[in-house]
């Protein structure tokens, strides 16, 4: 049970400027994809600068030196690849699929945004509106969203890196200046804060000599200190009760600080939600959801909201996210969930309901590595975050090796009354 | 590729080779003597298998006072069997690593089920279980009904959702494909004998398409297993099809009134046809180059030229007896006739001159592209594979997707775009507040307004 069946193979290296490059190869779909992240996420701006991680984003489809404004998107689409970014609490990233033989397409459009980016007062003036826009569409016009992005972390957290709001304040874009904005991109966007992966149908060869021809002659900047991010203690347990005019559906928000990436604990939390929140077997879906039908729709994980167990960062919390019925009461649902969590912490789990949350954990994750741009993903975030690109393999032996004892003795040292934190989201009368 | 030996010149995207010649792998097919159709295909990269069970069952087989009801069973399949309850069903599929839920569209329903590879033979035994033996038990029915009223009062919210089900209904009259979704009433009417009584007519092996897709055991082996869980399942002829009359296009004018609304939603288009018709393929492309992207006619103009929207496409919805082409729009109130007369000369443009070289180029690269990255994932390849046998295309229909698009020309797209695309003999459905909107639509013909229910 324990034999891995999978092996992710994988080559990993660094150009003499800096920049860590991943190569995996598998022949089975002529399809590649191209994966950059970049060390730089929400928590790395700075007050004053909210914001500025996710405006960079938008500021790198904006157009670069060979690639004006429009360029990327459409050379993708037409032919036949998809792309996209996104930015995170700890790295944004970049990615592009693309049918395999157009792996150089790619690497040139990548590589050329690396090299420099169009800056202009006109197109940061149009990236601030729209990510304003996307701002009053994806947040502020969506119920949840406002008490998850803006409430939720003021709340979960005390140091401001944590805590601030990770979209940013209309009041911060507004002030950024093409001063600011070119200063961020020379610090951060730089080959030595980044890890390039390309997954999929190529020859490692050919790879190898079209990454160093399109990466290996952009300049490395002195690397960027790493924000401190640490939390004091939480002593006392926090609440608040937030209104929601888009609501129709009450929400319970329950979280706990987590444990250090990597300890022994962080794999026993990961089990230990697989056991809560692992599908339609899970104690939540089986006891809150059928048996009491007192929650709707539920999801859980090692940094929620913004992160995964993947990509999670210590100081984050595990955090559960509960649509419930209206006929119950916030403190209700609450203890119904206290009421999970004691039983974890009270009896070992049986061996048949582990073994469950064992397959399960290794099932997703081996539907979840055959697509190439899943794959390039994991390499990339393991590099970033672990430098150790092998967790693609060898993480889940560890996960498996979780025993009954050790999920109990996590349950009780991480899910504990004064380090609670509850956010109830209750619809607001329009 | 000798890049290396060239002066690399940055200021070009690079010249790129062609894509290397693919194949899709093997498919073997096999019938059951009580007539359950077989498709099983190798795929040995990952420790998984995925199945798919299908039936033609979909919701243009619910009872008139009942749509609704293929989708209640298929939610309702996996929720009790007369061996298993719900708890035990979903244990199971947890222990083998699995997943197991139906869906049902337009003209099927079928069950999807996969699991770690080993574990095929319970996989096998669950999905037999769910599809023959489904107990319907009262208090899942029960609940069932509590979440599906909920889900609806929640989609009939949304003007989006007002305005397809309206187009549905406009463009495929009498026919069952106009009734897509549940209604308050027909949730209120969901009871077991109903549900027992599709299941008994519907879910029957001689109407089913079983298609295995992974790391399979050998075909000796694996078709001992199939025939241990289906073989002993009673074939029985189900009821045909509604007859596939569809009204003949005509110019309507469909005003929904949403009070308050400071958006109207806009759905313009007609009947289309189905994959098979030799007209598919560039109507596709057509509608690609029309509103299929980010990069598309629609989007550019409506959007980012004259900023009408935030977002403008349209869609091909290819069923199994027909199909329905339609552009959709969401735009600000003040701006509802100057929109709707964008749309309309785009759609009159597209069928009036030959799209350029480079559009069709693109558009083919996008989907060809789109198509082989569907191929990554089993369960992707599954569904299609499934798809082909309950649309009754023939089975190479993937094989040769690629190469009958590269085949489409300008000329023949512009036929095909004149014969489904036109704004003439459209339907138009806009929804919306009425007072404030009704009189910038007088100029487009006869408004029919009706109450949004």
């Amino acid at each position: 049970m324990l034999a891995p069946d999978f092996r992710i193979p994988f080559e990993k290296y660094r150009l003499p400027n800096g920049l860590r490059v991943i190569l995996s190869q598998d022949h089975s779909v002529p399809v590649v994809t191209l994966y950059l992240i970049y060390g730089v996420g929400a928590r790395s701006e700075q007050k004053g600068r909210t914001g500025f991680a996710h405006l960079f984003e938008h500021m790198m489809f904006q157009g670069s030196q060979n690639a004006p404004k429009g360029a990327h998107f459409k050379i993708v689409e037409s032919n036949g690849g998809a792309m996209n970014g996104s930015t995170h609490p700890d790295y944004t990233d970049y990615f592009e699929v693309l049918p395999s033989n157009k792996l150089a397409l790619g690497l040139w459009l990548e590589s050329d945004r690396m090299r420099g980016l169009s800056i202009s007062e006109d197109n940061l003036a149009n990236q601030k509106e729209a990510v304003k826009q996307e701002r009053r569409l994806s947040f502020d016009n969506q119920p949840y969203a406002t008490a998850i992005v803006d409430r939720w972390p003021e709340l979960a957290f005390r140091n401001w890196h944590n805590s601030h709001s990770l979209i940013g304040s209309f009041e911060d874009l507004d002030a950024a200046t093409l001063t600011d904005v070119a200063a961020f991109f020379k610090t951060y966007y730089a080959p030595n804060n980044a890890v390039l992966v390309l997954a999929g149908d190529l020859r490692i060869p050919d790879a190898k000599r079209l990454t160093e021809t399109y990466f290996a002659d952009i300049e490395p900047q002195p690397q960027p200190p790493l924000p401190d991010l640490s939390e004091p203690p939480q002593t006392a347990p926090r609440s608040q009760v937030c209104p929601d005019p888009l609501a129709k559906v009450p929400a319970l928000v329950v979280a706990y600080p987590g444990p250090e990436r990597r300890s022994p604990d962080y794999y026993a939390l990961v089990v230990l939600d697989a056991l809560l929140s692992g599908g339609e077997s899970s104690r939540f879906h089986q006891n809150l959801v059928k048996g009491r039908k007192s929650v709707v729709q539920f999801e859980a994980n090692l940094g929620w909201p913004f992160a995964s167990p993947t990509d999670y960062k210590h100081p984050a919390n595990y955090g559960i996210f509960l649509l419930y019925n209206p006929q119950f009461t916030g403190p209700q649902i609450l203890g119904q969930v206290e009421e999970e969590i004691a039983s974890l912490q009270q009896h070992p789990v049986a061996p048949a309901e582990l073994e469950r949350a064992r397959t399960f954990l290794r099932s997703t994750r081996i539907r979840r590595l055959q697509t190439s741009a899943a794959r390039a993903a994991l390499l990339a975030q393991y590099e970033l975050l672990d430098a150790n690109p092998d967790y693609i393999n060898t993480e889940l032996s560890f996960l498996l090796g979780v025993t009954p004892g050790q999920i109990q003795a996590a349950a009780a040292a991480y899910f504990l009354p004064h380090r609670q934190t509850v956010l109830d989201i209750q619809p607001e009368a329009q | 590729m000798t890049l290396s030996a060239q002066a690399l010149d940055r200021t070009k995207p690079p010249h790129t080779p062609d894509l290397p010649a693919f194949r899709l792998p093997a498919v073997f097919e096999s019938t059951l003597p009580n007539g359950l159709q077989i498709l099983l295909v190798e795929d040995r990269r990952f420790p998984l298998v995925s199945a798919r069970l299908g039936f033609q069952a979909g919701s243009k087989y619910d009872p008139e006072d009942l749509p609704g009801l293929s989708e209640s069973v298929g939610v309702l399949l996996t929720e009790g069997t007369t061996s298993r309850a719900a708890r035990q069903i979903a244990e199971e599929v947890a222990t083998i690593g699995g997943a197991l839920r139906a869906d049902s569209s337009p003209d099927a329903l079928i069950i999807e089920a996969s699991a770690l590879s080993e574990h095929l033979p319970t996989l096998l035994e669950l999905i037999s279980d769910v599809a023959r033996h489904a107990a319907f038990p009262d208090d899942e029915v029960a609940l069932r009904m509590q979440n599906r009223e909920q889900e609806l009062l929640a989609q009939r919210a949304q003007a989006a959702f007002l305005a397809s089900e309206k187009f549905a209904q406009v463009v495929f009259g009498s026919h069952p494909y106009s009734r897509q979704d549940p209604t308050l009433a027909s949730i209120h009417r969901l009871s077991r004998p109903a549900l027992s009584d599709f299941r008994d007519c519907f879910l029957v092996p001689n109407n089913a398409v079983l298609v295995l897709l992974g790391a399979l055991p050998p075909r000796a082996q694996l078709l001992d297993l199939i025939r241990a869980r289906f073989l002993d399942w009673q074939p029985k002829a189900p009821p045909p099809p509604p007859p596939p009359r569809f009204p003949v296009p005509r110019p309507s004018l469909v005003l929904v009134n949403r009070p308050g609304s400071v958006q109207a939603d806009i759905r313009t288009g007609k009947l289309a046809v189905t994959r098979a018709d030799p007209d598919y393929f560039s109507l596709l492309l057509a509608s690609t180059i029309l509103g299929g992207g980010a990069s598309s006619r629609l989007f550019m103009n409506i959007r980012e030229e004259k900023g009408y929207a935030y977002d403008a496409h349209c869609s091909l919805q290819p069923l199994k007896d027909s199909g329905a082409f339609s552009v959709a729009t969401q735009v600000r109130n003040e701006v509802l006739a100057a929109a709707l007369h964008a749309v309309l000369a785009e759609m009159k443009d597209i069928a009036r001159r030959n799209v350029s070289a480079d559009e069709l180029a693109d558009a083919k690269n996008y989907l060809s592209g789109a198509f082989v990255m569907r191929l990554e994932t089993q369960g992707a390849l599954a569904s299609q594979l499934a798809a082909v046998k309950l649309m009754g295309l023939p089975i190479d229909y993937l094989e040769k997707y690629t190469s009958r698009l590269r085949s489409v020309e300008p000329g023949k797209l512009r036929a095909a775009a004149g014969r489904y695309m036109t704004p003439k003999n459209a339907a138009l459905v806009v929804v919306g507040d009425a007072p404030n909107i009704g009189p910038q639509l007088r100029t487009f013909g006869k408004i029919s307004v009706e109450e949004a229910g």
